[in-house]
């Protein structure tokens, strides 16, 4: 009768630590899933930035409507990536859809200020300096969200890498979550070009 | 009834509710035994019961222990589940934080109210959780002490409420942070649980016993089985009966309470009333669909659950008696309320702050059987210190005005920037930098060589537009930026944690107000990243605290002290603490001013560490001796309010801000 009651005991405590194992890693899900309502706050700024951006230069630079008209596809794009992954964030074809979105609107962007240079009217202008300006700040802000979501992601990824959690992650559905990494493309600042 | 009688009782009805739970317990181990020998009658295993008698120990100890140990698991999981604090609730209820940024006009009304109610109460602002799916008109706060704690509304209670009546429910939930009520609430959450776990084993057993077929060996062996699980469950469910009935008849009187406490803090009937009537004239009323809302139904704001039993087990009163406690003219005829969820509310012209939408002429309502602190307890009290110890964990909405106004006086750009993490860091250190010039430039020279220069630049730019914001505004500020900081990811965390404390070390030339600011802000952000938990009561008697006491008291002693003063001012630093000592005769001991030596900065901390583990009546004549050394002087500068109200928070004691005597 002892020798049941133990048993059933023993039993008993496993199921609570099963079950705290589980419990902590929905808490560490949770974290990141929170975690990158940050850096949707902060990509969705920057999306919104971007029009008013393109309708002053047009202003000035008519000619380059390619180029316009890039940044504004773009944009778009980023736009629909950033949609989606905030549906889902951490699933990795979500996060390496948006990471090339922005990488490429970053490229396109970078494009753009290029060719800004060469247009010392449109540098001059103050809505374009003030635009410009937020968008620095808000690539700042960016990275930092972005360094949360990712020690969040990191946090979850090895919690259910551990033993004996690994048992639990996977019958639980607890899948592997994707870091948010941008790769920095070339031209993401305007280079300094000086006509000497 | 102040802060530190409702804190007393708190704790008073916590023992209470242990011993009624043991008692319980008690029942249900003895009910468990019964069935368990009854069942063992049936089987072979009888002949114990026979031969020892009804108390036979081959019996009785198994299944005692077993029972307690059960129990034992079951409350202690869900209490170690609800460590997590407040957050952990709000997750558990199906909630959403809200971005303290957030644009949508909804949401950010809600995070507006709550961050002026919380700035006029002197509490750190807490995180907003939002019940998307939930219709029904609720709201509720969860946490384990102010400083973790989080407030929960419906998305009905978002849409449907007009600022005056959403001012009136966090006013509720804000007096429910304030008095202590939160950490029972989830205490009896987990006490509840355990006594749940036996009627969950009952129902397995009485499943397996129903499955097995018996061959007709025993007599009818599978159906004693299923027998026991019957009686289990049954044991189960009578215990958790008796469990909701402890917890409705704790948390009844209290909702009588924090309504009255809402209508003092807001001075505005019509809000908290015009809410309840708004939730008896709801289809959807304050029910909540969420599958987990019976366990957490007693902290909510009114009752989240259909009809109770025979009403005894409700865990709130019944509407209209409430509303007609806050206005005696309610005729029991409730509005109609179709608004269909989603779609925004009819324009109704709404008073732009809280205050001035009161009725003219209505002045302090007075409460039967409840009487009103504030008004009347304020101006009475001559002295300074017995008003602030009675402006503790209250507010006026005087102060709720204040902090409207102050919130919409601040420089462009301060506000956005304390509800985004990047930016809150920044402006937090610009909060912490001090007057002197030389210190602050070595204090900057230390952000500058920290790893992320980029921080370094925007607290200069920030502390350029600091230079205009009065010094009532430095605590408000960083109660603000709380929420956003408290999305730091922990690495994220350790490094700002870092910088901090490398700003108040600054070769230990920081002033103490600067001190205080900064470990204030500590406290409230180090238990949201698993610092661990500070123990509630350990000192019932301030004897052995005296030194502490000393300390403390003569670092505000000679923080009072203008510089130039003969012989560096010592003599009036030792009156000053002797005065504070006349607060404190009482309790025994008999502060003096300590060495500059013996107390410095450093020693502040763990002197404020252990006071803070005094009982609620010792600290409140800690306050009102920590008052009596400021006013000693005569000579309150704002910078010495600010000094006082971060001193006691780290008491724990929230005081409201101090509003100039022409503001009332």
């Amino acid at each position: 009768m002892i020798g049941a009651l133990v048993t059933l005991a023993v039993i008993v405590l496993l199921l609570l630590f099963l079950v705290g194992i589980y419990n902590s890693l929905v808490t560490l899900r949770n974290r990141y899933k929170n975690a990158f309502a940050q850096i949707d706050v902060q990509l969705k700024r920057r999306h919104d930035l971007i029009p008013n951006l393109v309708e002053t230069a047009k202003g000035y630079m008519a000619h380059e409507r390619g180029t316009l008209e890039a940044v504004i596809a773009a944009r778009n794009q980023a736009v629909s990536a950033r949609e989606a992954a905030a549906k889902a964030p951490g699933d990795p074809g979500a996060m390496r859809d948006l990471m090339q979105a922005e990488g490429a609107l970053g490229g396109v962007l970078g494009r753009l200020f290029a060719l800004s240079e060469s247009y010392p009217d449109l540098k001059a202008n103050q809505t374009m300096a003030q635009l410009m300006e937020e968008l620095t700040s808000t690539e700042n802000k960016v990275a930092f969200a972005r360094q949360a979501f990712n020690d969040a992601v990191m946090s979850y990824n090895i919690a259910r890498e551990k033993f004996p959690n690994v048992l639990i992650a996977g019958p639980f559905g607890f899948h592997a979550a994707a870091l948010f990494e941008i790769e920095e493309p070339a031209q993401r600042e305007a280079p300094k070009v000086s006509f000497s | 009834m102040n802060f530190f009688e409702h804190q007393d009782r708190a704790r008073r009805n916590t023992r209470r509710l242990v011993a009624l739970f043991g008692l319980a317990v008690a029942a249900i181990v003895v009910a468990v035994y019964a069935a368990v020998v009854a069942f063992l009658m049936t089987t072979e295993a009888g002949h114990y019961v026979a031969e020892g008698g009804l108390a036979a120990p081959e019996v009785l100890v198994p299944v005692l222990a077993g029972t307690l140990f059960v129990i034992a698991a079951g409350s202690g999981y869900k209490t170690l589940q609800l460590s997590g604090g407040g957050p952990v609730v709000a997750r558990l209820l199906g909630g959403r934080p809200l971005d303290p940024n957030s644009g949508d006009p909804d949401e950010r009304r809600v995070l507006n109210v709550v961050e002026e109610m919380a700035i006029a109460a002197g509490t750190p602002v807490p995180d907003v959780y939002l019940l998307a799916g939930e219709h029904g008109i609720n709201a509720f706060a969860a946490g384990r002490t102010p400083a973790d704690a989080v407030v929960g509304v419906t998305g009905g209670t978002a849409r449907q409420l007009s600022r005056d009546e959403l001012q009136g429910v966090v006013a509720h939930e804000f007096s429910h942070i304030l008095n202590g009520d939160m950490r029972l609430n989830l205490r009896l959450i987990g006490v509840i649980h355990g006594i749940l776990v036996i009627s969950l084993i009952g129902y397995f057993i009485m499943r397996a016993g129903g499955r097995s077929r018996p061959s007709g060996r025993k007599k009818g062996g599978g159906a004693a089985i299923a027998l026991l699980g019957l009686a289990l469950y049954v044991i189960g469910w009578i215990g958790v009966f008796f469990g909701r009935l402890i917890k409705a008849g704790v948390s009844r009187q209290r909702e009588f309470l924090a309504d009255a406490a809402a209508v003092q803090f807001t001075r505005n009937p019509l809000g908290i009333a015009g809410a309840l009537k708004k939730i008896g004239g709801h289809g959807a009323g304050s029910r909540i669909g969420h599958r987990r809302a019976e366990e957490a139904s007693h902290l909510f704001f009114s009752n989240a659950l259909k009809k109770s039993f025979l009403g005894l087990t409700a865990t709130h009163p019944p509407l209209d008696e409430r509303i007609r406690r806050i206005d005696p003219s309610f005729d029991s005829t409730f509005p109609v309320v179709e608004y269909p969820p989603g779609e925004r509310r009819a324009a109704a012209p709404e008073g732009a702050l809280g205050p001035e939408a009161r009725p003219a002429g209505r002045g302090a309502i007075p409460l039967p059987g409840i009487p009103f602190p504030g008004a009347a307890a304020l101006a009475g009290a001559a002295s300074a210190p017995a008003r602030v110890a009675e402006s503790v964990g209250t507010l006026d909405p005087a102060h709720v005005a204040w902090a409207t106004t102050l919130l919409a006086e601040l420089p462009a750009g301060l506000r956005e920037a304390a509800h985004e993490p990047t930016a809150a860091r920044a402006l937090t250190f610009a909060l912490l930098l001090d007057a002197d010039p030389e210190v602050r430039s070595r204090q900057l020279e230390a952000l500058g060589r920290s790893s992320e220069p980029a921080v370094a630049t925007e607290t200069r730019r920030l502390l350029l537009r600091l230079e205009s914001l009065r010094p009532e505004a430095r605590i408000p500020l960083l109660d603000l930026a709380l929420p956003a900081l408290r999305r730091l990811s922990p690495e994220q965390y350790r490094s700002y944690r870092t910088m901090v404390r490398a700003l108040a070390d600054a070769d230990g030339r920081v002033s103490l107000l600067e001190y205080t600011l900064h470990r204030m802000l500590l406290r409230h952000l180090d238990p949201h990243f698993g610092a661990p938990r500070r123990k509630g009561v350990q000192f019932y008697s301030l004897k052995g605290l005296g030194q502490e006491v000393s300390c403390l008291l003569s670092l505000l002693a000679r923080a009072g002290v203008q510089p130039g003063t003969a012989d560096g001012g010592e003599e009036v630093a030792a009156a000053a603490v002797a005065a504070g000592a006349r607060e404190l005769a009482q309790a025994g001991l008999e502060p003096r001013l300590v060495e500059r030596e013996a107390c410095r900065l450093r020693d502040l901390d763990g002197a404020l560490e252990r006071l803070a583990l005094a009982a609620p009546r010792l600290k409140e004549r800690l306050l009102r001796a920590a008052v009596a050394v400021v006013v000693h002087d005569r000579e309150v500068t704002r910078e010495e309010g600010e000094l006082l109200r971060a001193v006691a928070d780290g008491l724990d004691c929230p005081v409201p801000p101090f509003l100039r005597a022409a503001e009332g």
